[in-house]
This record gives C-alpha cells, sequence and structure tokens, in this order.
C-alpha cells in the first residue's frame, strides 16, 4: 500500500472512530440520565 | 410484546449499521479523484441529514408547545419534551458533521476549515441549538419553555439555508450529492453504500431520539409530582 492510501486510510479510520465516540458517548451519557431518575 | 419490539428494533439498527460499515469500507469503488479518503462521506451526509431531520422535530415540538401551552397543557409538554428531544440529538449529528467534514477537508483541499457559505451556515446551526440546549440548562421560571420554543423555531430557519447554501452560492464545499444539478450526483456503486448508511443512521437517530423523549417526559412527571407534593 502506498504512503497516500495510508494516509487516507488514516483519516478515515479517525473520522469513523470520532462519529462513533460522539455517539456512544451521548447514549452512556442518557443511560446514566435514565438511571439517576429511576433513582427519584 | 413492547420488549420484543424494541430488542427486533435494535438489533435491526445494529445489523444495519454493520453492513453499512461494511460496505463503505470494503464495498464501495475507490474514488477516483480522491481515493479512499472520500469514504467518510458514508458518515457525513447521513449525519447531516439525520441533524436536519430532528432540527425539523424540535420545530414541530416547539410550535406545539406555542399552541396548546395554555389549552392543553399536557401536550403542550409533549411537545416540549420533543423539542428538547430533537435538538439536542440534532446536535450530537450536527457535532459529528462539523467534525468529520474538516478531516475530510484537510485531505481533500489541505486545509481544516474555510469560511464558506456551507460551512459557515452549518456552524451558525450549530451555535443556535447549543443556545438553545444552553438556555434550557441555566433559565429557569415558567417563560423558560416558551422563549426556547420560540429559539426552536427560529433556530429552524437556519436548516434551509444550510441545505440550500451550496445551490445559492458557490461554495469550497462539494456540490449536492442528490437533488443538485446534472453535474452533480455520484456513481450509483457508491450511492446505494450512501443510502444503506443514510437509513442505519436514521434508525439509530430515531433509537436515540425516541430515548431522549422517555427521559424527558419521566423528568417533567417527576417535577410536577414534586411539584404537587410540595404544595400537599
Amino acid at each position: 500500500m502506498d504512503q497516500k492510501a495510508i494516509l487516507d486510510h488514516q483519516f478515515v479510520a479517525a473520522a469513523y472512530i470520532i462519529t462513533w465516540v460522539i455517539q456512544l458517548g451521548y447514549l452512556a451519557w442518557l443511560a446514566l440520565k435514565w438511571r439517576a431518575q429511576k433513582r427519584r | 410484546m413492547k420488549k420484543l419490539v424494541t430488542g427486533l428494533y435494535v438489533a435491526v439498527t445494529v445489523a444495519l449499521l454493520a453492513w453499512g460499515f461494511y460496505q463503505a469500507i470494503y464495498v464501495a469503488p475507490v474514488d477516483a479523484m480522491q481515493g479512499e479518503s472520500y469514504r467518510i462521506i458514508f458518515y457525513h451526509v447521513p449525519s447531516a441529514s439525520v441533524a436536519f431531520l430532528f432540527f425539523a422535530v424540535s420545530l414541530g415540538g416547539s410550535i406545539a408547545y406555542l399552541a396548546w401551552r395554555r389549552s392543553r397543557p399536557d401536550w403542550a409538554q409533549a411537545g416540549d419534551a420533543w423539542a428538547l428531544a430533537g435538538a439536542e440529538v440534532g446536535v450530537v449529528f450536527c457535532t459529528v458533521v462539523l467534525i468529520t467534514g474538516p478531516i475530510w477537508g484537510r485531505r481533500a483541499w489541505g486545509i481544516w476549515w474555510t469560511w464558506d457559505a456551507r460551512l459557515t451556515t452549518t456552524l451558525v446551526l450549530w451555535l443556535i441549538y447549543v443556545s438553545y440546549l444552553l438556555l434550557r440548562r441555566f433559565a429557569a421560571g415558567p417563560q423558560m419553555q416558551t422563549l426556547a420554543a420560540v429559539l426552536g423555531i427560529f433556530g429552524a430557519l437556519d436548516v434551509p439555508i444550510v441545505y440550500m447554501s451550496n445551490r445559492w452560492w458557490r461554495t469550497q464545499h462539494p456540490a449536492p450529492v442528490f437533488g443538485g444539478d446534472s453535474g452533480s450526483g455520484m456513481d450509483p456503486a457508491m450511492a446505494s453504500v450512501l443510502l444503506w448508511n443514510m437509513l442505519a443512521w436514521m434508525l439509530w437517530g430515531l433509537l436515540i431520539l425516541g430515548l431522549r423523549y422517555r427521559v424527558e417526559r419521566k423528568r417533567q412527571g417527576l417535577d410536577a409530582s414534586e411539584a404537587q407534593a410540595a404544595l400537599n
């Protein structure tokens, strides 16, 4: 694999990983909020 | 029965997300001009579509709240919960758009950001809805929901401007993938992958939108019972 393709893959991987971190992070925050309300 | 339907929905959503990922990385052909980096579009464009849809949900909820706040308080509270859920989940997806876009831009253009019409109007949209969420978080008193609803309605006015920005003005941002003029569009092999990912992210978005709505309705119910208990 040439240098350009490797760099392209790194950018794609960064975008996909950040997307999942944001989405799963928000889901985890929602789950915590849900649990806190159940305890009220 | 409800649990079964929810479980089935979650399973289909996860399967579609996995399928969309597989298609985006392994099936979609390499772009002749951009190489591999264009694959960011398979997460970027669906996130933008879902964000627009959820800001529209927020608009509907805000209008419902203002219309029914005196005549039907229960309906108005439900509208307010939809408005909040739509705005919050919309901001999550819009954040993804504002991060994945510059990552792609850095590779394709050599810069992270440029103040062109599409990027700037999207940033303004994000800022308006972040303001909406901050208003809801820090303002108190009976007028808060009304003020938030008005801001939610004005914020939604930016959505068609963002959508039309690269049609109305010359932008550095690429031409529209769907619904553009004769020079726009994409290869059918890439378009089908984009549509799979749009479907998958839409289902995921609806899942967390529904969850956020339920959390807010529960909070409204608890606040109302606590207020009632304080009066007794």
